[in-house]
């Protein structure tokens, strides 16, 4: 009996460290943003965020440059989710329930993408859309992360759509169904958890993209936040704890999301998904 | 349905047959836009980079590069910098695997176990996976600050400060801190996927197991570990490609500095491209990274078959 | 079959935001000329600099006002990645029409054919340009640019820590030393490879200030003994522990700000940022204390960029700029820098800063941070200086091999 306690006690302060060490960076940012300059560099730190600072996020925002760069990264991350889904699906279809010349190299090609670094395609994406003049805008960003994510989310959506019995289909298709009522009627309305994890995955592969949006972007109002954040860094004057504050704007929203959707994510990202 | 698996190729040959779906051209019709998509956004982009790799072409001129062949790769291979970057990406890469499956695993079996607030525990420690990139370069970077980050700070008041006190510029430490970061933001993934591998394990035959006598560890080794396993491949995988593609998290951080020591083939490339403006050697070097990847995806389908063949 | 229907209308509305989205990338990238006016931008990593970023915007609303055709917009780029950015945007044929370079970029970008010759779009002859800093804008005859901003390197000190400032190389270190205790430190300067272009020009005043130089104009001379004892100082400095280790300037300029710095070597260009975040702080200029008296200058010549389709409307906005009342308040703006032309500095200005004439005098003896020689290699000669210097500083190498391997690579880029 006795042992059992001791292991229990164990077995809470260890969940407690881990918990502590997930959580502990995001605190802290919130810590360092609500902190006074004589807090932030005193000889000995403060442990407890200040709220009497709060105003610091209200200057963030202040001239509306940090809530553009949020609504950016926000019209981004929407596009390439409504994008890569609307083409996802049909793929996924496709490689589910179709055999046809090439199926097999196409998957392979599909595998092999996820392992093309952004920053190795960088350099031609952006000769190619100079040539489409894709350049600083929204809608060529949009295009480039949806390239990158379109692949994992057609495999995704083939795995749920291969768990579907082929009977459900047949029935629609006595109905005297097309093919594509067949898959918007029967498949996509059951793959709905699936396409939610999708749906994750491509918003904030968008949400967090950075190589492109910084070569890609030249004027500032199209900027996205995490281009916006990352020129904090070594820039002259602005005060960490606005970068903090800034900072912690942009996560917030990412990790509301995702404890939100978290539910269908683990299985996505069982079913061998990948973040991107 | 797991990334392995998809990776055999379909036995299309058995089943050609007139698909009862539609006409012959119906799967093309599907799978037409977003073929599309991909060919336009990154076979001919990679086609263009292969190219690129053969030629000497600067950022200042782009259009207007010069046919060298084979010296590009010749010139990398034969850079002492560039062996220190293979090393460093092999070790970056071996680390971060072993790290985020190694702590994944152990906090999956810590969690496995029902206890009041598992669910809300759970929530909690994927916060790290859903934070961005950006955003954790910039906190670890401000709490490794030499003068007030709050990990110096406190590694002084044990008295185990870093000579010198920047973690990020030494040398020898700014390697392990980029790891721990990676693997930080790493392990809830891993942790979450094996936590739910685990709950898959049927609960009669661990209990056989322990009524049969064995031991914890025998129990693991024997019940739990081979129900595992496949999952364990899986994430090993695919920590290795996302730590060979991984940028934002280490140029934010240190650039690959100090003394390159943090410069993985990707930091290389893109200061190649983008800081010594050369186009050419900068492809060259990601074609070396895109022959390593497709090194270990093979590898990994070789093994994953002969895993196959092995237990039926 | 309601329920269907509904559906078939969502899978349409994402298939109709799809065709949106690909259709709004194809529109919005353009620019240029509507309506009879010419539209051009002007970047500058001084736009986002504290202070003096929205008095220089000001300063370009009174030129569009005074114009009905052409019309500026300002676009900051930070200054970390400012190279960068633009370089890839003009090297595609992109990029903004106005440009306000640094030295080593400036050299790159005109000696690949990026930069706009200006002799017949700004006749230089109607201006008294200053001299020494003009000289290095021209290449072969051809003038690439115009000065913007002008600013000499000094010592910067905390007057309220520091009431004498050194004189000597001897006194500086000293004075370094006695200030480091507890939170304070007795300098700073950039170590960092993340802040290579400010390693690069904080170096360049150690090895002038020890009679040490780059390049004889035919070879490099990097490792040259000069050289050495001048990077030796630096790191002694370091080794010393009397600057913030790992701070980068964004940082330590902060802590200067705050007291908790005592001196540090600087531009100019800085005395307006200085005062924009801390009022109140106390603190005064003098030349740097090293044997010799030779500094880095920060010149930045504005340029035109070849790729622009609006270079005469680019042209009025140089030639506006270079009037004298413009110049004045430009100079006024900008601090202790000087501007192209020769100023006059008011007296207000001078009872506010006392020490502007500090400054001025070291025009003569102020060099732009690049290899003499070499000028278009610049960027890369700095890399690998850069990268040298600090694995001596890590204690990776001795400062001479560090530098003799400098040599040898750099030697092997400029062939």
């Amino acid at each position: 009996m006795r042992r059992l306690r001791i292991g229990l006690t164990l077995r809470i302060v260890a969940v407690l460290v881990v918990l502590g060490v997930a959580a502990f960076p995001l605190y802290w940012m919130l810590v360092t943003a609500l902190s006074s300059n004589a807090d932030l560099f005193a000889e000995r730190p403060r442990l407890l965020p200040d709220f009497s600072q709060l105003g610091v996020f209200v200057e963030g925002l202040g001239d509306g440059k940090v809530a553009g760069w949020l609504l950016n990264s926000l019209l981004i991350a929407a596009g390439t989710t409504v994008l890569s889904i609307g083409l996802g699906i049909p793929l996924g279809y496709a490689l589910s329930r179709f055999s046809f010349r090439g199926k097999a190299l196409l998957t392979l090609v599909l595998l092999f993408t996820q392992m093309l670094p952004e920053a190795l395609m960088v350099v031609p994406l952006f000769s190619l859309f100079r040539r489409f003049n894709l350049l600083d805008s929204l809608g060529g960003l949009i295009l480039a992360n949806v390239a990158f994510v379109l692949p994992i989310v057609a495999l995704i959506l083939k795995g749920a759509i291969d768990g579907i019995p082929r009977e459900l289909e047949e029935a629609a298709r006595v109905d005297g169904a097309r093919p594509l009522a067949v898959l918007t009627r029967v498949n996509v309305p059951l793959i709905a958890p699936s396409i939610a994890a999708t749906a994750v995955i491509s918003f904030f592969h968008a949400w967090n993209e950075y190589v492109f949006a910084v070569t890609f972007i030249f004027t500032p109002e199209k900027q996205p936040a995490s281009v916006g954040i990352a020129n904090f860094i070594g820039e002259l004057g602005t005060p960490i704890q606005t970068v903090m504050a800034v900072a912690f704007m942009f996560t917030l929203p990412a990790v509301a999301f995702y404890l939100f959707a978290q539910k269908y994510v683990v299985a996505g990202m069982t079913a061998g998904a990948v973040k991107g | 349905m797991t990334l392995l698996e998809q990776t055999k190729v379909p036995r299309s040959a058995t089943r050609r047959r007139r698909s009862p779906l539609g006409s012959r051209w119906t799967p093309y019709l599907f799978l037409a836009p977003a073929a599309l998509f991909v060919l336009v956004f990154q076979a001919i982009p990679l086609a263009q980079e292969i190219f690129l790799s053969f030629t000497r072409t600067t950022l200042l001129n782009p259009t207007r590069g010069r046919w060298v062949g084979l010296d590009n790769f010749v010139r990398i291979f034969g850079d002492e910098d560039f062996h220190r970057t293979l090393v460093t990406t092999f070790v970056y890469v071996i680390v971060c695997v072993v790290g985020a499956v190694g702590s994944g695993l152990a906090v999956a079996l810590l969690l496995n176990r029902g206890f009041r607030g598992r669910g809300i525990a759970r929530a909690l420690i994927t916060v790290p996976w859903a934070a961005p990139g950006i955003a954790v370069a910039l906190i670890a970077t401000w709490m490794l600050n030499a003068q007030y980050g709050i990990v110096n700070r406190f590694l002084n008041a044990v008295g185990l400060g870093v000579p010198g006190g920047a973690i990020l510029d030494s040398p020898k430490y700014a390697l392990p801190a980029v790891l721990a970061t990676t693997i930080w933001q790493l392990f809830p993934f891993t942790s979450v996927v094996l936590l739910s591998a685990l709950q898959s394990v049927p609960h009669d035959l661990t209990e056989a197991a322990t009524m049969d006598g064995a031991g914890r560890w025998a129990t693991f080794r024997v019940v739990t570990w081979q129900v595992i396993k496949p999952v364990v491949g899986l994430l090993a995988l695919l920590m290795t490609i996302w730590s060979l593609r991984r940028f934002e998290l280490i140029w934010l951080m240190t650039k690959g500095g100090p003394v390159g020591r943090t410069e993985t083939l990707v930091i290389d490339l893109y200061a190649q491209a983008f800081e010594s403006k050369e186009l050419g050697s900068a492809a060259a070097i990601g074609m070396v990274g895109v022959v390593i990847s497709l090194i270990v995806i093979t590898g990994s389908r070789l093994v994953a078959r002969a895993v196959a063949k092995e237990n039926p | 079959m309601k329920k269907h229907r509904v559906r078939r209308s969502i899978v349409a509305t994402s298939s109709i935001i799809g065709v949106a989205a690909l259709l709004l990338g194809g529109c919005t990238a353009d620019g240029g000329a509507d309506g009879g006016v010419a539209k051009i931008t002007f970047a500058a990593s001084t736009f986002g600099d504290p202070g003096r970023g929205p008095l220089l915007t000001q300063w370009l609303e009174e030129f569009n006002k005074s114009q009905s055709e052409v019309q500026v917009t300002a676009a900051a780029v930070p200054y970390p990645t400012f190279g960068q950015t633009v370089l890839t945007q003009m090297g595609s044929g992109q990029g903004p029409d106005l440009i306000r370079f640094d030295m080593p970029e400036f050299e790159a970008a005109s000696d690949a054919g990026l930069v706009a010759p200006l002799d017949d779009l700004v006749d230089v002859g109607k201006y008294t340009l200053l001299k020494q800093p003009d000289q290095f804008l021209v290449h072969d005859g051809v003038r690439h640019g115009i000065i913007f901003e002008a600013s000499n390197y000094a010592m910067f000190y905390n007057a309220d820590l520091i009431p004498k400032p050194p004189t000597t190389y001897e006194e500086f270190t000293a004075t370094a030393k006695s200030l480091t205790k507890g939170d304070v430190f007795g300098l700073a300067f950039r170590q960092t490879e993340a802040e290579e272009a400010g390693v690069w020009q904080d170096i360049f005043n150690y090895v002038y200030g020890f009679g040490g130089k780059w390049s004889d104009g035919k070879n490099l001379t990097i490792n040259s003994p000069d050289n050495l004892k001048g990077l030796q100082a630096y790191k002694d400095l370091y080794d010393a522990k009397v600057i913030p280790r790992g701070a980068d300037a964004a940082t330590f300029r902060r802590m200067f700000a705050e007291g908790k710095v005592g001196m540090e070597l600087n531009n100019g260009g800085y005395v307006t940022a200085t005062r924009g975040q801390n009022p109140n702080l106390k603190f005064s200029v003098a030349p740097i204390p090293f044997p010799v008296r030779s500094q880095g200058a920060i010149l930045a010549p504005i340029v035109v960029n070849e790729a622009s389709e609006e270079k005469e409307a680019a042209a009025t906005f140089i030639r506006w700029a270079l009037e004298p009342a413009n110049q004045v308040k430009l100079q006024e703006i900008l601090g202790a820098s000087s501007v192209a032309t020769v100023t006059e500095r008011s007296a207000a200005s001078l009872t506010k800063t006392p020490f502007l004439p500090v400054f001025d005098g070291l025009t003569e003896s102020s060099l732009p941070q690049i290899v003499l020689g070499f000028e278009a290699k610049t960027p890369d000669i700095r890399k690998v200086v850069v990268q040298n210097v600090i694995a001596a500083l890590q204690g990776q190498v001795d400062l001479k091999t560090a530098l003799d391997r400098a040599q040898q690579q750099a030697t092997e880029l400029v062939k």
